[in-house]
């Protein structure tokens, strides 16, 4: 009568140890998952900042000056090419007045 | 006897029983503690792993490893989060000598991929008696790739961090530099190499865009004029923030160590040089502040002024009395001599003090000049403190005083990082003396007598100072045709936003400046050309309509010429 008992706490204690390792092994293999994510994650970091160095090395002065000038002919501002919407409007105004 | 069975059968009842007991005792510990096992197992399974930014988790023979990374040098950045500096990570090339199994064979490898690198030096270190020797400090990608085909043996490839610069020579002076192990040697990098080091990043008050605006233009007049160098300043009046802060000549932040000290040097800051005139707008502001002076009082600059063994001379020689705003409109040294007389030392240096200008300058990189001033309270030192001789200051000094007098009076710092707290500093000039000196400026540039009638800028009302000094020789005395040329100003003179200061280093005489070599031909224009640009950046609105402002918020002077 007593041995029932003594077998199911066997059996359950072998259920449990295969269950355990089966646990372990999983959980080895995620934490091998994410110690290569975290990995990439560095690498992606990495990478994403020397990309942004090499954005800041596209986007220095002298080059968007240079190119500002060579290919799309630009000039700098001067102060009669800024307008505030009060001068547009006020131009307007006058030249409706003269009928133009 | 049946007694005896009973009582036995009794025993062997209860003995059972306890065994029973003592089973389930047993059975029911162990399961407690397997449950316990699986538990705690559980946890610590699921706890993650920690995988901060100073955490590398990586596998190694199938093992967990996490290991201390160290942390990267913060980055700098610009007032608008442009990258200054920052730190990457770049192959390294080291061997191990033992490893290599021959010589000869390795560095005929190695001269495949590197022809540039000295066969002498390879067969030094590869002859090395230690095991680990650097080779490269710095391959590229292409070049790792062809190690690894060509399998050179004791060959290490190891990943370091190296200091970058995006925009090479941009600020160099600000920025300053690491050494080869990443410890800040000069500039932003040395004063906050604690806080970069610890990964974190600094933002300074330098607008890229500002700073590259002041470089070219300060560039083009240095090799237009055959200068040997200059210094330009961009500050904030209000705040004292610098936007932008040039030394000339400057150098490629990224080739720091085969710099020459010239270039190194850093004229904006570090430098102490006499400028000259421009200091006439302190011995103004002192005598309108003082009430010592009446209003319009005049001084008589027709002869040259005679003290001690020195004669004092103008430069545009007036032969009648002139006011304040005419002395400084005028750049008169005489008038200037003539208010110091009458205002003495103790004021004078009162002033000067309290202007920062006895002291080491305050900013936040170590390259900081200290003021040579003459305090012997002499008559003759006073009157030429008053027009700019006898005293040297760097030309960030006189970028805050002129924001100290055009701002209301304030006295404002420097700052190379944006201030996080209002200014609370000291008022050294009223709010109307600040008033009269900022109409005098103003009618510097634009008065026909002005001396920087150069300076002006289209709708921006410019106002300022010119000063041109003869260069102090390094064995003492003045070198007589060797000038150093000067210009401070402010900009919009009704509310001044900015203050500009340029000063260039001996700069030779040319046609196009009827072969002068002042600050009036010289340095003005610069600001002139800066401000036009700089103004649409920083949203200045260009006042077209002058004297409407001028009524507002500026005083009028009458300005007499050469002839009366």
């Amino acid at each position: 009568m007593i041995r029932y008992p003594s077998f199911l706490f066997v059996f359950f204690i072998i259920f449990v140890a295969i269950s355990l390792y089966q646990i372990k092994h999983s959980i080895s293999k995620k934490e091998m998952e994410f110690a290569k994510i975290n990995k990439d994650i560095i690498q992606t970091k990495s990478n994403l900042h020397i990309l942004k160095a090499e954005l800041s090395y596209l986007k220095r002065p002298d080059r968007i000056e240079r190119i500002a000038l060579t290919k799309l002919k630009m000039r700098p501002v001067l102060p009669i090419d800024i307008w505030s919407l009060e001068d547009l409007v006020s131009s307007k105004v006058s030249k409706h007045k003269e009928g133009l | 006897m049946t007694f005896l069975s009973f009582k036995n059968k009794n025993q062997g009842k209860i003995q059972s029983s306890n065994l029973r007991k003592a089973k389930l005792c047993v059975c029911g510990a162990f399961l407690v503690l397997s449950f316990v096992t699986i538990g705690y197992r559980s946890v610590t399974l699921a706890t993650p792993v920690k995988n901060g930014n100073n955490l590398t988790v990586t596998t190694k023979n199938n093992q967990l490893l996490i290991k201390q990374r160290k942390t990267n040098r913060g980055n700098i950045f610009d007032r608008n989060n442009n990258l200054f500096a920052t730190t990457i990570n770049v192959s390294s090339l080291s061997i191990n000598p033992y490893e290599v199994l021959n010589t000869d064979e390795t560095i005929s490898k190695l001269k495949v991929i590197f022809p540039s690198i000295d066969k002498k030096i390879l067969l030094k270190k590869l002859n090395s008696k230690k095991n680990h020797v650097n080779l490269i400090r710095e391959i590229t990608p292409k070049e790792y790739i062809a190690i690894l085909d060509l399998g050179v043996e004791g060959i290490k490839v190891e990943s370091v961090n190296k200091r970058i610069y995006p925009n090479n020579s941009l600020a160099s002076h600000v920025l300053g530099n690491t050494d080869i192990d990443g410890i800040g040697i000069a500039g932003i990098e040395k004063s906050f190499d604690t806080t970069l080091q610890m990964g974190n990043d600094v933002t300074l008050s330098i607008h890229g865009g500002i700073q590259h605006i002041l470089k070219t233009t300060l560039l083009k007049q240095i090799n237009k004029f055959e200068a040997e160098g200059g210094a330009g300043i961009i500050m904030d009046a209000k705040t004292g923030e610098i936007y932008a802060l040039a030394s000339l000549p400057d150098y490629n932040a990224n080739n720091y160590k085969n710099i020459t000290d010239d270039k190194l040097f850093n004229r904006a800051t570090k430098g102490i040089y006499e400028l000259g005139s421009t200091l006439k707008l302190i011995t103004a502001a002192v005598a309108l502040e003082s009430g010592l002076f009446k209003e319009n009082e005049v001084f008589d600059v027709s002869k040259p002024l005679k003290i001690s063994s020195r004669t004092i001379k103008d430069f545009h020689p007036l032969n009648y009395a002139i006011n304040i705003p005419e002395i400084i409109v005028h750049s008169s040294n005489i008038g200037s001599a003539k208010i110091a007389e009458k205002l003495g030392s103790s004021i004078q240096l009162k002033y000067l003090k309290s202007l920062g200008l006895m002291d080491r300058l305050s900013l936040e990189i170590p390259e900081t000049g200290s003021p040579l001033v003459r305090t012997d309270a002499k008559l003759l030192t006073t009157m030429t403190i008053s027009y700019g001789h006898g005293i040297a200051i760097t030309p960030v000094h006189l970028t805050s005083t002129t924001a100290t007098i055009v701002n209301g009076g304030i006295r404002i710092n420097p700052t190379l990082l944006i201030p996080t707290s209002i200014n609370n500093n000291k008022r050294i000039f009223s709010k109307q003396t600040s008033m009269k000196m900022k109409s005098i400026m103003r009618l510097v540039v634009s008065n026909k007598y002005g001396t920087a009638k150069q300076a002006e800028a289209l709708g921006y009302l410019v106002g300022g100072k010119t000063g041109t000094a003869e260069k102090v020789s390094k064995s003492g005395g003045y070198l007589k045709k060797q000038n150093i040329v000067a210009f401070t100003a402010g900009f919009p003179m009704n509310d001044p936003r900015f203050v500009i200061t340029v000063m260039i280093d001996n700069p030779k005489g040319q046609k196009s400046s009827s072969w002068y070599r002042t600050a009036g031909w010289i340095a003005a224009p610069v600001v002139s050309e800066i401000v036009t640009r700089i103004a649409p950046i920083l949203g200045i609105k260009p006042e077209m309509n002058e004297s409407v402002v001028l009524t507002k918020s500026l005083l009028k002077y009458k300005i007499r010429g050469a002839e009366l």
